[in-house]
């Protein structure tokens, strides 16, 4: 397993300049077939991406029995298929904060962002940020995070938390 | 990172060319997405449509403040000097109405025919969007001041593009009233605020929690000074004492069961667009919407693909973009397997199938 430089780079939206367009599910969708990052409605009828952040102290990888989650180059967290093949637990998806692991029914049990691997291997980035109307998802090294953060965003944010873990 | 809508996001920079040139009408999500997968294949890619400027509503419908122009902008910047797609701006491909009858069709100056372009491609797709409004179908409707959403959002934008013919609906100091809740119609109602309208009512048939564009989006437009009025059905629209302007709306309310008049200077009738596809029965667009054809996305004129609103009828710019995408692989595919004499080994029915979670063909 290769070492991360830095803090690595992660995904940001700023769900205050989303406009619920579904753009991002679309492209991730017409590129691996089933989109890893995906539109929900929340109670009060906002359309948000739902989206992996590829935490510093992920607990996905901390849960994952079979190590099948494991930090690239770039600072991503990426599945290895060939690892979580046949696992039933989904224990990874129980255990992400931001609800970004999605079950499938069948072959691999779970799908997640990778951050475009593929594309991030010939020196693209993830498509996305690259088609997204608004400017509203960065594909942002971790340590600029808190540079994008406006109030907006963070009143913003909040209410997609509440959204993805509501009080009980 | 650039900061642009990167249509072209498939390559770095293009394959060398192929040889083969497609024609793309429209030049909005669906028609962008497709010129940036083909000109990244290395085709080339030629672009018309009827507006002055590419992007379609993201630029002429959209407010600005939503998405910014600039991000569209440049993304077609890239398309064209990196990609080398050609737009032909303010032309107009054969439409299936006289021209002058949908908004924005007073921006072209050329008309070209389709037949035209399929002669002069190797393939087309249309992506020509939906742009005529639907009616209530209520009386009153033509009077002078009542306008449809596109009719009231489109000046607004467009106008920057001076041209004599565009002027923004006349709104500061009066009363503008909306009919209908999607985000079109929250766009109308807080451009009709920022533009100086005394009051701005909406007037929707259900209520808050069943509206399209979400009860948030709806406390947000009365935070910002406009009044909401739920199970309202509009019955008609009453004249003023010259008989040619919009004085009222007379509703009914279904809380109370009675008929209300609301005054009204302006009234705007946000209730979603139809599509105008050039040539809708020739081109079979029934059959593909029902997936009753030979190749995904083709119509029943060979070599001529459609994509975007025009097919699905009014979605969103992800459905577009899926959809573009979708038509322009499914192109590439055909001349390929075309030029090989082996269009009978297309496998159809794996093309289309949607695993579950992925965005649906159609809505």
């Amino acid at each position: 397993m290769s070492e991360c430089h830095g803090r690595g780079k992660t995904l940001h939206i700023d769900y205050s300049k989303c406009i619920g367009c579904e753009t991002c599910e679309a492209v991730c969708g017409f590129l691996y077939d089933t989109p890893r990052i995906a539109m929900a409605r929340t109670n009060d009828g906002q359309m948000i991406p739902i989206y992996c952040q590829h935490c510093e102290h992920a607990h996905c990888m901390k849960v994952c029995n079979r190590g099948a989650l494991m930090r690239d180059r770039d600072g991503a967290v990426v599945l290895q298929p060939m690892l979580c093949r046949g696992c039933e637990t989904r224990n990874c998806v129980i255990a992400c904060p931001y609800a970004a692991f999605f079950a499938t029914d069948r072959g691999v049990a779970v799908r997640k962002c990778d951050l475009c691997a593929g594309r991030r291997a010939v020196g693209l980035g993830p498509a996305c940020a690259e088609m997204c109307p608004c400017g509203a998802i960065r594909f942002a090294d971790r340590d600029e995070l808190d540079e994008l953060e406006t109030e907006a965003s963070r009143e913003a944010r909040d209410r997609v938390l509440a959204h993805i873990r509501p009080k009980k | 990172m650039s900061n642009a809508m990167n249509f072209a996001f498939m390559r770095e920079e293009p394959a060398p060319p192929n040889g083969r040139r497609v024609a793309i009408i429209g030049a909005g999500p669906s028609g962008l997405a497709a010129a940036g997968y083909l000109g990244c294949l290395g085709y080339q890619v030629e672009v018309y449509d009827k507006l002055p400027k590419p992007g379609g509503l993201m630029l002429f419908g959209i407010p600005g403040h939503r998405i910014p122009a600039d991000r569209i902008q440049r993304g077609v910047f890239t398309l064209s000097r990196k990609f080398g797609v050609n737009f032909h701006n303010k032309t107009k491909i054969c439409c299936s109405a006289p021209l002058h009858e949908e908004e924005g069709d007073h921006f072209s100056c050329d008309i070209r025919g389709l037949g035209e372009l399929v002669e002069d491609h190797d393939a087309v797709i249309i992506c020509s969007g939906a742009w005529k409004s639907r009616k209530l179908g209520i009386p009153g409707e033509q009077l002078k001041g009542v306008y449809s959403g596109l009719e009231f959002l489109f000046p607004i934008r467009a106008v920057k593009y001076a041209t004599s013919n565009v002027s923004v609906p006349p709104v500061e100091g009066r009363t503008v009233v909306v009919i209908g809740a999607g985000h079109s119609a929250m766009d109308v109602a807080h451009s009709a605020k920022a533009l100086g309208a005394k009051r701005v009512v909406m007037v929707y048939r259900r209520t808050k929690k069943e509206a399209p564009a979400g009860s948030y989006e709806v406390d947000r437009l009365i935070d910002a000074g406009c009044e909401w009025l739920e199970r309202r059905t509009p019955l008609r629209i009453v004249a003023d004492e010259t008989g040619q302007h919009v004085a009222a709306m007379e509703m009914a309310d279904a809380n109370t069961g009675e008929t209300e008049v609301l005054p009204a200077d302006v009234i705007v009738t946000s209730i979603g667009e139809i599509p105008t596809p050039p040539f809708q029965k020739e081109l079979g667009l029934e059959n593909v919407r029902k997936g009753e054809v030979r190749w995904l996305h083709m119509t029943s004129i060979e070599n001529v693909f459609v994509a975007g609103d025009v097919l699905t009828g009014p979605s969103k710019i992800g459905k577009a973009v899926y959809s573009g995408l979708r038509a322009a692989r499914s192109l590439t595919n055909w001349l390929d397997l075309k030029a090989q004499h082996r269009e009978n080994e297309y496998n159809y029915d794996a093309d289309v199938i949607t695993r579950p979670g992925a965005p649906s063909e159609q809505r």
